[in-house]
């Protein structure tokens, strides 16, 4: 579209539209980032000077001399992670197993597997937290990833886009009498990776910004993820008391993704821009 | 390349080796999904069972006693006006959100489906308050919308409004609150848009450019149609997503003020982990459970019927 | 097998990260510590003076370290510092999950149902051992603690619902008296012809209190209101609440009252609150004794609108009787909680290491509980606490035997919130609140 020539005013009309929307959407961000250089003692009197002095690295200072959002941040990578490559690689086994290959009863299954869909977390998470609980299984990193492993969606994409691959190149590759899970490994799965990288940041970010599971299953502070972690700081008591440390942390807090992101989402760019075997 | 290439190379020699490679692998290939299975066996059906039986119980958490009470939780949620108003909430809330989510991420896609450095940078933008954890989200916009001092108090002020309290509001605290989740997680319906617009053949573009189609006519005629999939697909994940809402009301307005932003999760959460019954939680998880179906099965009908055009 | 070694690699990774944190030595008897009062590693994690330290949660982070310093037992007390609002529900989640933390925070409130469940050990033998007197216990305290003769609980402090006043604006409205102090209304009337005048002649609310975010604020005056009268609102045995009486309907009226003169800040939340307070926005922040301490600070800080102006009474008495709401905060040990003997040991050392510095922990403006304490010179030396000391004898809660004091309390705050930010018919509130508490304890 932006080929077009006669269009030009319209085109630019509308990318100042989005600027300014841009502007407004991270106007939030860049408050809370400005506050967090400010002293607590001035942030509880006023919030409505960001450009102006005093500053201060003390909120930042104060992180780095306490080791708790460290832990709450190596909880929520640990389990992101771990969710993010189980859930890969559970459900490109099954999607593949759905798109590509024949067994008995394999409809009737992947039907099942689809309602689960339908199924949300909230409806098992009374039953869930008793099971983990008759286990002694809470306050594990395994409570806080099993449960999420179970997602449909995912079969669902990963099956979906396996149908779309030519079914000529695994064919290739079966008449060298690879086994059908060399194959996967060799050729299906290095051409499923935009599918992957969509399935894989879905996850990430669920796994991520996951607040009621681990706030029930969870319930030991050492165990709290960064999303848990920042709830026990966010009491009143602190708001009131100490503001700029909470910005602080809330920035420090959302560094690590961000810089994930900002690799994950030139990778995402040239995943979906049509490179795809599609 | 190297796929056509293999593809190319291998091609006539298919059917040859095609029989005798697909013999004798049927249960073997049945091993692909057995892992998946039995996760999703454990964690989801086995529950999902375990929770209507609970539901039938008058559990209290804290003393693991459990007496069978048949329909009685039931009967009992619907006569209760918090979880019926509850009810309405999520409804109103999926109700109000999921367009949003739709036009507003369609149109950023639109917008943004442009190569060069401008356009990485607003899809950064759009997209970057997604890694954001609910607690940041809620916090951010706690300070903004803070009466007297938050960011939004300082505009209205500056230019002579009088500071508004929105989230205790019966009337705006869900809308806020739908306003916060948009801004939070726009980024995925925008991705997904994009990159069903990018799977459009450039050659149906430049073949409506020659034809001298006006934007709108080609958004309308290509464009839209291309996609509708897409948007189905965005759709339902919005209503599944949404119908889930829990974080940011609880964080933001505690569900109130007068009830006016409760979320059906929020008072399973309530019912089940702080008054420890979860019997009565159990109940309410499974009316929660079947509102999504109802809503779900209504959503895949009519884009089916769409599609049938 | 790519999976794995992925996570093996991932969880070396947080090993790593984990080992590069001071780890304690492997002897030593660990005694978990769960309570809430927020977490202020960045200003006192390495503070054991105590006297260095202000506020609850300075204060709380202070004594662990000291004791962790300082205790000759091998004992390591290690916080787990869960989130105020949803302290009760983790805890019971943990309960559930058999992941028991030795020593908990409970107010005296909620004890009651988690000994009626069996949840908490008893303690009197222990306090006989580590020298922990009951018959010390001040009368409020012993109250809240100790449940058909046997003690629960180490009582660690007496909160209440108290008028933090700003004595500057109160001035300026002419509601000071000869020598500074304010003038109290002693009745409705009064209260509402002050509010007045205070308002014409500062042009603020009267009173800045929690109305968003969280709902006690309303229960705790609302109750405070109600006991004032002499009225009961519990039936049967504590298992029926009855708001049909008048004394409810006064209180809800003047909460109604005010609201609608504008007498009352709107849309504060704690921080909100609080804020407005320090800002000079209200006359009086109604609140507990827990911010005491620091509103102390702000009034000797010059250029603060509290300068100089700070001063602190029970919420005022406006009908028959004395009283007012108030709690305590109080340890427990959890059933389940100590694995042996030797942690057990330790958890009884923490409580009274706790209990012979309840004077600390006093500072922040809770009352002591410890009769030696309360009367001691040093404590009465502490500014204002002479204003505030009948609380141990007026300080009402709900009667211990209705249950789920917690929710209930929640619920009675929301429907009032809802009487004043969204006009819901008192007498719908009234219907609201008995129906919905009714069926939380009628059981």
């Amino acid at each position: 579209m932006h080929l077009k020539v006669g269009n030009k005013f319209g085109d630019r009309l509308i990318l100042a539209a989005v600027i300014a929307l841009a502007i407004a959407w991270i106007a939030p961000l860049v408050w809370v980032f400005a506050l967090s250089f400010k002293p607590d003692e001035f942030l509880a009197q006023r919030t409505d000077v960001m450009l102006s002095p005093p500053f201060t690295l003390k909120n930042y200072l104060n992180i780095l001399g306490t080791s708790q959002v460290f832990g709450w941040t190596i909880n929520s990578l640990i389990v992101a992670c771990t969710q993010t490559l189980a859930t890969l690689l559970l459900a490109s086994l099954a999607g593949y197993g759905f798109a590509r290959t024949e067994f008995r009863g394999k409809n009737v299954l992947f039907f099942i597997v689809l309602a689960g869909l339908a199924v949300p977390e909230q409806a098992i998470i009374v039953p869930l937290h008793a099971m983990f609980a008759d286990l002694q299984m809470h306050n594990t990193y395994s409570a806080l990833v099993l449960p999420r492993l179970a997602l449909p969606f995912g079969v669902f994409l990963m099956t979906q886009y396996f149908k779309a691959i030519p079914k000529d190149i695994e064919e290739a590759a079966m008449l060298d009498n690879a086994s059908r899970l060399k194959i996967f490994f060799r050729v299906i799965l290095p051409l499923s990776i935009p599918a992957q990288a969509t399935l894989g940041i879905f996850t990430f970010l669920n796994a991520w910004n996951d607040y009621l599971w681990p706030l029930v299953s969870a319930s030991n502070p050492e165990m709290y993820t960064l999303t848990l972690g920042l709830a026990s700081t966010q009491t009143n008591f602190a708001q009131s008391e100490g503001l700029g440390f909470l910005m602080a942390q809330a920035v420090f807090a959302s560094l690590p993704v961000f810089i994930v992101y900002l690799f994950f989402q030139k990778y995402i760019v040239a995943a979906v821009s049509g490179k795809t075997v599609r | 390349m190297t796929v056509a290439m293999k593809v190319e190379a291998s091609a006539d020699r298919i059917q040859a080796r095609k029989r005798g490679a697909r013999a004798g692998q049927r249960w073997g290939n049945a091993l692909f999904i057995l892992p998946f299975l039995v996760v999703y066996l454990l964690m989801l059906v086995i529950p999902l069972f375990k929770g209507i039986w609970i539901s039938l119980l008058e559990v209290d958490m804290l003393s693991n006693s459990a007496d069978f009470v048949g329909l009685d939780n039931y009967v009992e949620l619907f006569s209760d006006e918090i979880f019926i108003g509850a009810v309405l909430n999520t409804f109103y809330f999926v109700l109000i959100s999921t367009p949003v989510f739709i036009a507003l991420g369609l149109a950023l896609a639109l917008a943004l489906n442009r190569p060069g450095r401008t356009g990485a940078t607003l899809r950064a933008i759009f997209f970057g308050s997604s890694v954001l954890s609910v607690t940041i989200v809620t916090l951010v916009w706690k300070l903004v919308l803070m009466p007297h001092h938050g960011m939004l108090a300082n505009i209205t002020e500056s230019v002579g409004l009088p500071s508004l309290s929105l989230l205790t509001s019966e009337t705006w605290a869900l809308p806020t609150i739908a306003v916060v989740t948009v801004w939070w997680i726009i980024g995925l319906p925008m991705m997904l848009f994009l990159a069903a617009l990018q799977q459009i053949p450039r050659e149906i573009y430049e073949a409506a450019a020659l034809d001298n189609a006006s934007r709108w006519r080609t958004l309308w005629s290509i464009t839209l149609p291309s996609i509708r999939r897409t948007v189905a697909l965005v759709a339902i994940i919005e209503v599944i997503l949404q119908f889930q809402l829990f974080g940011q009301a609880q964080l933001m307005t505690q569900g109130g003020p007068n009830n006016s932003s409760r979320p059906i999760v929020q008072f399973i959460y309530e019912a089940g982990f702080r008054n420890w019954e979860l019997g009565y939680a159990a109940a309410a998880s499974q009316v929660l459970f079947a509102m999504m179906l109802v809503a779900m099965a209504f959503q895949v009908w009519l884009s089916s019927r769409k599609q049938a055009y | 097998m790519t999976k794995k070694s992925l996570i093996k690699s991932i969880v070396g990774v947080a090993l790593a990260a984990a080992l590069t944190q001071p780890v304690a030595a492997q002897q030593e008897t660990e005694v978990t510590l769960s309570r809430f009062f927020g977490s202020c590693e960045a200003d006192y994690g390495s503070v054991a003076d105590v006297t260095k330290a202000r506020g609850e949660c300075g204060i709380i982070t202070a004594l662990v370290n000291k004791f962790n310093t300082t205790n000759e037992l091998g004992v390591v007390v290690k916080p787990q510092v869960a989130e105020w609002a949803t302290y009760y529900d983790q805890l019971t989640a943990r309960l559930a999950a058999r992941d028991v933390p030795t020593i908990a925070v409970m107010h005296e409130s909620v004890l009651g149902d988690f000994v009626a469940r069996k949840l908490v050990e008893p303690l009197d033998e222990g306090f006989e051992q580590v020298g922990i007197d009951t018959a010390n216990f001040t009368e409020q305290a012993a109250r809240g603690t100790i449940i058909d003769g046997t003690t629960y609980a180490m009582p660690f402090d007496t909160w209440a619902w108290l008028w933090h006043f700003n004595l500057n604006l109160f001035e300026q409205a002419g509601l000071t008296q000869a020598d500074g102090s304010p003038v109290l209304p002693k009745n409705p009337d009064e209260l509402l012809i002050q509010a007045r005048q205070f308002k014409d002649a500062t042009g603020k609310p009267y009173f800045g209190w929690i109305t968003a975010g969280e709902s006690v604020a309303p229960t705790r005056t609302f109750l405070t209101l109600v006991n004032q009268q002499g009225g009961e609102l519990f039936r049967d045995n504590g298992h029926r609440i009855d708001m049909q009486g008048k004394e409810a309907d006064i209180a809800l009226n003047l909460m109604k009252q005010l609201w609608n003169e504008g007498h009352i800040k709107q849309g504060l939340d704690y921080s909100g609150a609080q804020q407005a307070y320090l800002n000079g926005d209200v006359g009086i922040n109604v609140n507990g004794t827990w911010v005491i301490d620091n509103f102390v600070a702000a009034s000797q800080k010059a250029g603060s609108p509290l300068e100089d102006g700070y001063t602190v009474v029970p919420f005022a008495t406006l009908y028959d009787q004395k009283a007012v709401f108030a709690d305590g905060h109080s340890w427990v040990m959890l059933k389940g909680g100590a694995k042996n003997e030797k942690e057990r040991a330790g958890a009884l050392a923490f409580l009274k290491f706790l209990w012979d510095h309840n004077y600390e922990w006093s500072r922040t403006g809770h009352l002591p509980v410890s009769k030696s304490i309360i009367d001691s010179e040093e404590f009465h030396s502490l500014p204002f606490r002479t204003n505030i000391l009948e609380i141990s004898s007026t300080g009402r809660t709900m009667p211990s035997n209705v249950a789920r004091q917690r929710a209930v309390e929640t619920i009675i705050g929301e429907e009032i919130s809802n009487m004043m930010l969204s006009d819901k018919p008192a007498d719908d509130v009234k219907q609201s609140i008995e129906k919905r508490v009714n069926r939380l304890i009628s059981k």
